[in-house]
């Protein structure tokens, strides 16, 4: 691990890819809205970060999964456009709390190589 | 998946959503054609979804090659004919009346088919607004550099 490499860094870009892949299949979820047979899918948000982190060199691939126990329409169709919205608000905050905490170590790194002067 | 090919999963579905829209319009138009190019009156359509893998550019699927697309977009799978018999009416004096006097009228219900216009309406709103979050995201991302 080199210097510019610090587990904060690390840990956040995991953390910001996980985010990512799970805007995906939120946005996936929504435009599936209304096609037949479709089935919710997901990632177990914290048990991906506690997978990653176990495995900070090479990162698994996240696990994609079925969600059960919502309701299903007579098409087969089990999107929840509830749980989906409040997913969408939750994944760009998250998002952007990742980005902020990452400004802030590349700040506290330029700090050091500009000796605190600026 | 990056961000932008989340982008492509939303704008499907806007694609889909908007045709959907156009279909239902199409059938509000028609009530009361009796007249089509294919002979006799105008039948009412329908659309059937499906999914689809999200379409990369050569330079995203450069990088995302050794990625697992997982996203999956929509599009419309096929536009299907309302088989529901055409409705009669005695209206001897219409140019398409049968031998009995007949006119076949489309079976449009326009209640039916505007709830399915609002409903095609709120997806599309919705999609609307998962694209803003997905740009929220990137804006954010690039606010790394400055």
């Amino acid at each position: 691990m080199s210097w510019m490499e610090t587990p904060l860094l690390q840990r956040m870009e995991r953390f910001l890819d996980m985010a990512s892949v799970r805007q995906s299949l939120v946005s996936s979820n929504i435009a599936n809205v209304d096609t037949p047979g479709y089935r919710t899918r997901d990632i177990d948000f914290e048990k991906e970060m506690q997978r990653a982190f176990a495995a900070p060199d090479s990162p698994p691939e996240p696990n994609v999964r079925e969600i059960h126990g919502l309701i299903e329409r007579p098409d087969g169709n089990n999107v929840s456009i509830d749980r989906e919205t409040m997913l969408l608000a939750q994944t760009q905050l998250q998002f952007q709390t990742g980005i902020a905490l990452l400004k802030s170590e590349f700040k506290r790194l330029t700090t050091a190589i500009t000796e605190g002067k600026s | 998946m990056n961000l932008f090919g989340i982008l492509d999963v939303s704008g499907s579905a806007l694609d889909a959503e908007r045709q959907r829209a156009e279909i239902v319009t199409s059938n509000l138009a028609n009530a009361e054609t009796t007249h089509t190019a294919q002979g006799g009156p105008y039948q009412r359509q329908l659309v059937v979804f499906g999914t689809r893998k999200p379409k990369l550019s050569l330079f995203g699927q450069v990088f995302n090659g050794s990625h697992k697309q997982n996203a999956q977009g929509v599009r419309v799978e096929r536009i299907v004919v309302d088989p529901t018999p055409p409705l009669q009416r005695f209206e001897p004096s219409h140019p398409d009346a049968d031998k009995q006097g007949y006119v076949s009228y489309p079976v449009i219900n326009p209640i039916e088919e505007m709830a399915n216009l609002m409903e095609a309406a709120r997806a599309y709103q919705l999609n609307v607004a998962a694209i803003q979050a997905t740009k929220g995201m990137i804006t954010a991302s690039l606010d790394i550099l400055r």
